[in-house]
């Protein structure tokens, strides 16, 4: 969307400060900032054993694992095909894009962080971490989370890997847009931990910056799972609500319902313009058109 | 160029209507007196290492003349301190403070006025991680353990400041008011006066519960002034006209010192400021009176 003209740009900012009076506050954020009225969910594909890891490419193309089946499979940006994209990928998990074209993933039955090419071939880029899901920044520098031993690992674009963060139960892992703080899922509690981004890769100053997560009646965890982030620095976390949406002040805008009663894993925007939200949902993976526009990592160049 | 018309028609319509609703004055405890001395107040920056560590915010302290350097003195904090600090703007607290304190009405009082904290960016340009809802909309003793274990002490070595949780106030707008109730809330036995000036008692992060829990706690020794305004915000977040409705009916029943004021003004501090110096009276009243002391804090 074309930004408007600066005039109106200002007009509409001292309408902000006008109603806004004396004191600032940050912007509200509601769903309705984020959904199209008469838009549901619709079904890409069923018949898979367990969806995860939506990934975005530079087309809008989204890939997403089938865990127990041990597949890859690529939804096509223009037809909504759904194709099979890489085989025996022995449990990989989560999946990102990086700069170099290449998807990352998650290969967790071999305690592998691996870059998976073109024709579904994979390098490994790192070996003896279980690991989850993952998140690529601009800089090729990757952070990884390892549930089973409580930690959060990194590696670095010269594949140098060391851990980050202790002590927490990870799951879903992301980066605000700008990269400068990392968000991490634990499971099992109604929080999500914030951590700064030092230059070296480490990790500081975390804080349960979102909270409280809906819980549903009668639980006392969210089920919360993997996450994506739009240009706006909303967040989307999946759950057992819902996906709940979190503004960058780490305030609850909304929960957007589930597709089916089936389990909610991992949420990414997709398709040419990635304004298509894309949830992996146990058997199944359903997209929803939406007003805002999703967050990839490598279209700014690396560093040198 | 239609555009730039309509808006600047709404621009206008909406400063009207905001200047119509919000048509509150200041009075004369709200600006500077000839002969009433007048407090000093100093700017400093904390880095806080333990209970938010890696923030970094400006606060001020205001020290009235009338302080001797030997009587412990009152304490009253603010959040977003660079509001209420400012004597151009709606609250001015030092100008009000000076006058107050003059004639009697409330106790020789050290203000401390503290902006929300923000943890800055590690590279140049990027974007900060701003604390402020965490710190003051989270329903947690988190924001009081700041206060009780890094910002008193800190305070507390350059001034004496009383223990006794009586002379102990705390006052914010917005998120900044929620907070002051949440500090009483958590910490009665530190904090026991709250001034909220269009409080969020609302579901920003949980804190609509508050007028639940009221009812069904039981009383805790805090004094509360709350002040709202029925073109306040309604959003997602709740209606706050509304909330601090609820909040004032729970605090009714629940048999607490409190009071009430519902103006017509919207989401701002024109109201609070204008009624400043009456709400602080009636906060600080009988400070001066054995008989209605609360006891001290063990």
């Amino acid at each position: 969307m074309p930004r408007p003209d600066p005039t109106v740009r200002f007009l509409a900012a001292c309408m902000l400060v006008v109603l806004s009076g004396s004191t600032a506050f940050a912007q509200d954020m509601p769903l309705t900032q984020v959904l199209l009225p008469g838009e549901g969910w619709h079904l890409v594909g069923s018949g898979y054993r367990f969806t995860e890891g939506p990934a975005v490419d530079a087309r809008g193309n989204v890939f997403f694992t089938d865990i127990p089946n041990d597949r890859i499979h690529r939804i096509d940006a223009a037809t909504g095909k759904v194709t099979v994209f890489a085989e025996k990928t022995a449990r990989t998990n989560g999946l990102m894009f990086g700069n170099d074209g290449l998807l990352y993933g998650c290969r967790n039955g071999d305690k592998q962080v691996v870059a998976y090419a073109a024709d579904g071939s994979h390098t490994v880029i790192a070996e003896g971490i279980p690991c989850n899901d993952l998140v690529v920044g601009s800089d090729m520098r990757l952070f990884v989370t390892d549930p089973g031993n409580n930690r959060v690992w990194t590696i670095d674009a010269k594949r140098h890997k060391r851990v980050v963060a202790e002590g927490i139960s990870p799951n879903g892992v992301i980066l605000w847009p700008g990269e400068g703080t990392l968000v991490v899922t634990e499971r099992n509690k109604p929080h999500l931990w914030t951590y700064r981004v030092e230059p070296d890769g480490s990790l500081s100053h975390r804080e349960r910056y979102y909270l409280p997560l809906r819980l549903l009646p009668g639980r006392d965890r969210p089920g919360s799972d993997g996450m994506t982030v739009d240009t706006n620095g909303r967040l989307y976390v999946t759950t057992s609500a819902g996906v709940q949406m979190f503004d960058p002040t780490g305030r609850m805008g909304g929960v957007i319902g589930k597709p089916h009663r089936g389990s909610l894993a991992n949420v990414v925007f997709g398709g040419p313009k990635r304004n298509v939200m894309y949830v992996t949902a146990g058997d199944r993976v359903y997209r929803r058109k939406t007003k805002v526009q999703g967050v990839v990592y490598f279209l700014k160049p690396p560093s040198p | 160029m239609t555009a730039r018309l309509t808006l600047l028609a709404l621009v206008l319509a909406s400063a009207t209507q905001t200047l119509a609703q919000d048509n509150y004055k200041l009075g004369p405890d709200s600006m500077v007196q000839e002969g009433v001395p007048q407090g000093t107040v100093t700017q400093h920056k904390w880095t806080s290492r333990k209970v938010f560590p890696g923030t970094v915010r400006d606060y001020w302290i205001y020290v009235p003349k009338q302080y001797d350097g030997k009587t412990p003195a009152a304490v009253m904090v603010f959040q977003d301190g660079g509001t209420y600090v400012n004597t151009k703007r709606s609250f001015r607290v030092p100008t009000v403070f000076d006058n107050l304190i003059h004639k009697g009405q409330m106790p020789v009082t050290i203000g401390i006025f503290l902006n929300p904290g923000v943890i800055p960016p590690t590279k140049a340009g990027g974007r900060s991680r701003r604390n402020r809802s965490f710190e003051y909309d989270t329903l947690s003793g988190q924001y009081a353990r700041f206060l009780l274990e890094e910002i008193l002490p800190s305070v507390g070595k350059q001034h004496k400041l009383t223990d006794d949780p009586a002379m102990r106030a705390i006052g914010g707008i917005s998120s900044g008011g929620i907070c002051a109730w949440t500090v009483a809330w958590e910490r009665p036995d530190r904090f026991r006066k709250v001034l909220s000036h269009v409080g969020s008692f609302t579901n920003i992060r949980g804190g609509h519960v508050y007028p639940a829990l009221i009812r069904k706690t039981e009383p805790k020794p805090i004094r509360a002034f709350l002040q709202d305004g029925t073109n306040d915000l309604d959003n997602l977040h709740g209606s706050w006209p509304l909330s601090n409705r609820q909040m004032a009916a729970a605090l009714k029943f629940s048999k607490y010192d409190h009071r009430f004021v519902m103006g017509t003004g919207g989401h701002n501090g024109r109201h609070g400021g204008a009624i400043l110096p009456e709400s602080l009276k009636w906060l600080w009243r009988d400070w001066n009176t054995k008989t209605t002391a609360t006891p001290k804090a063990k």
